[in-house]
């Protein structure tokens, strides 16, 4: 080693280095604590030292820091896998698809009524006109005149019994809002077609029997219906079973 | 692909402290702060560069306090370095003459922090002065002492990375290098006075 520099001994660099021996250390540093001009160059080297280590470390820091800057121009904000990128797209667009659909059906779970349901299916019967016809009962002449009341008043009476008068009834105490009557006619019907093994006013009593289990608020009958309606393709009241009207059926259910 | 991971307070002392994994260490620093202490300057009256700049001058002050022990864990990182970044601003602002900013007031916890770190915290002056200095002693006696004392490499590592023959060469030309640079940090006290305090803090 290079000893010509008077003011900085050898021992002093090699103490500074931790190059010394247990025993030399120990010396220098009982010669340091007794010699105050030795122990002041002693910390002239630990400063030199120290402003090596600032320097090196602002270098590093320096050096990073451009390395740093352009990373995060590249990906303004943290810095993310692009596979957690596309996940985390994914989630905001499914939570705002959810959000939708889930306020969309929590609106319709607290605004829907089975009246509202009711009044978007139903339309009053109408029973076909035939030109010229003469034989018209006189059930179907109170019915055609919306004379509700004689209708039943009529049924009731058994003088004209049969499906269609059974189906009028019902229909008419659909009118009247009486649920009760209409269900027990509508399922009337079916039966009396079911024993004769015929098809009049079967698909009607169905439908207007579907409906008046929504206005009874016995929706799992009228769904069970309804669904068996709507797989028929050769009902007359299949295009009426909607997939939203299923839906709100099932709503209503969870009341 | 470089793995990017953040540190749990604790390991990234331990790195800090022990010099080991520096890089990655500062880099889950810059990810993990930078962007909130750029805020913070940038809202009060400071640019993006200075925000920047501001930043590195933190990351060395925190390294530096870390390195000496210095750093009690009394508060989280995060508060540290966001106490840090604020005293750092400040007293730039209050260098550049904006005295209203002395009139802003401050949760007490947090200029308790301020207070203790303060005298281990070389001035932005003193550090372009280091800098300065440092950058006259030539890029060879810079690159050889910054080897040894930064980097910790013994004189075999230093000699792979030089042009020297030998290891006593690079022992001689580390010695030489150290002196020169001892003699002109000795020219200028007051960087020097710097020093000593950063040394005994």
């Amino acid at each position: 080693m290079d000893n010509s520099t008077p003011n900085m001994p050898e021992d002093l660099v090699r103490l500074l280095d931790n190059e010394l021996a247990v025993e030399e250390k120990a010396e220098l540093e009982s010669r340091l604590a007794a010699d105050p001009q030795l122990q002041q160059d002693f910390d002239s080297l630990l400063c030199t030292r120290a402003a090596i280590r600032q320097y090196g470390l602002q270098q590093q820091v320096s050096s990073i820091h451009l390395q740093m800057m352009e990373e995060m121009k590249e990906q303004p904000g943290k810095r993310i896998s692009p596979v957690r990128k596309i996940f985390r797209y994914s989630a905001a667009v499914a939570a705002g698809i959810l959000l939708i659909v889930g306020g969309f059906f929590a609106y319709q779970f607290f605004t829907l009524t089975p009246g509202k349901v009711f009044s978007a299916q139903y339309q009053s019967f109408e029973l076909a006109t035939v030109r010229g016809a003469v034989n018209e009962s006189a059930v179907e002449k109170a019915f055609r005149d919306k004379n509700y009341t004689e209708v039943i008043r009529l049924h009731d009476a058994g003088t004209e019994a049969g499906i269609k008068t059974e189906f009028l009834n019902g229909a008419a105490a659909l009118e009247l809002k009486d649920n009760a009557k209409a269900i027990t006619s509508f399922n009337r019907v079916i039966s009396l077609n079911k024993e004769a093994g015929t098809t009049s006013f079967r698909d009607e009593a169905e439908y207007y029997l579907a409906l008046s289990y929504i206005a009874a608020k016995d929706y799992k009958s009228a769904l069970g219906l309804l669904k068996k309606i709507g797989d028929d393709p050769q009902h007359l009241y299949t295009s009426k079973v909607t997939a939203g009207l299923l839906r709100q059926v099932r709503i209503l259910s969870w009341h | 692909m470089e793995v990017i991971r953040n540190f749990p307070d604790s390991e990234l002392l331990g790195n800090l402290r022990s010099g080991q994994r520096m890089e990655e260490t500062i880099k889950a620093i810059y990810r993990g702060h930078f962007e909130g202490l750029c805020w913070y300057v940038m809202n009060n009256n400071g640019s993006r560069q200075d925000a920047e700049d501001i930043f590195q001058e933190v990351l060395v002050s925190f390294i530096d306090v870390v390195q000496r022990d210095k750093f009690r864990g009394e508060s989280s990182v995060k508060t540290f370095l966001f106490s840090l970044n604020r005293y750092t601003w400040l007293n730039e602002l209050k260098r550049r003459g904006r005295a209203q900013v002395r009139e802003e007031r401050y949760e007490k916890g947090q200029e308790r922090v301020e207070l203790d770190t303060s005298h281990y915290i070389a001035g932005r002056e003193e550090k372009a002065e280091l800098l300065r200095i440092v950058g006259e002693l030539g890029e060879t006696c810079r690159k050889i002492l910054v080897l040894f004392y930064y980097e910790n490499l013994s004189m075999k590592e230093i000699l792979e990375r030089t042009e020297y023959e030998t290891e006593q060469v690079v022992r001689n030309k580390k010695y030489k290098c150290l002196k020169q640079l001892e003699q002109m940090l000795n020219a200028n006290p007051a960087l020097k006075e710097t020093l000593k305090n950063l040394i005994h803090g």
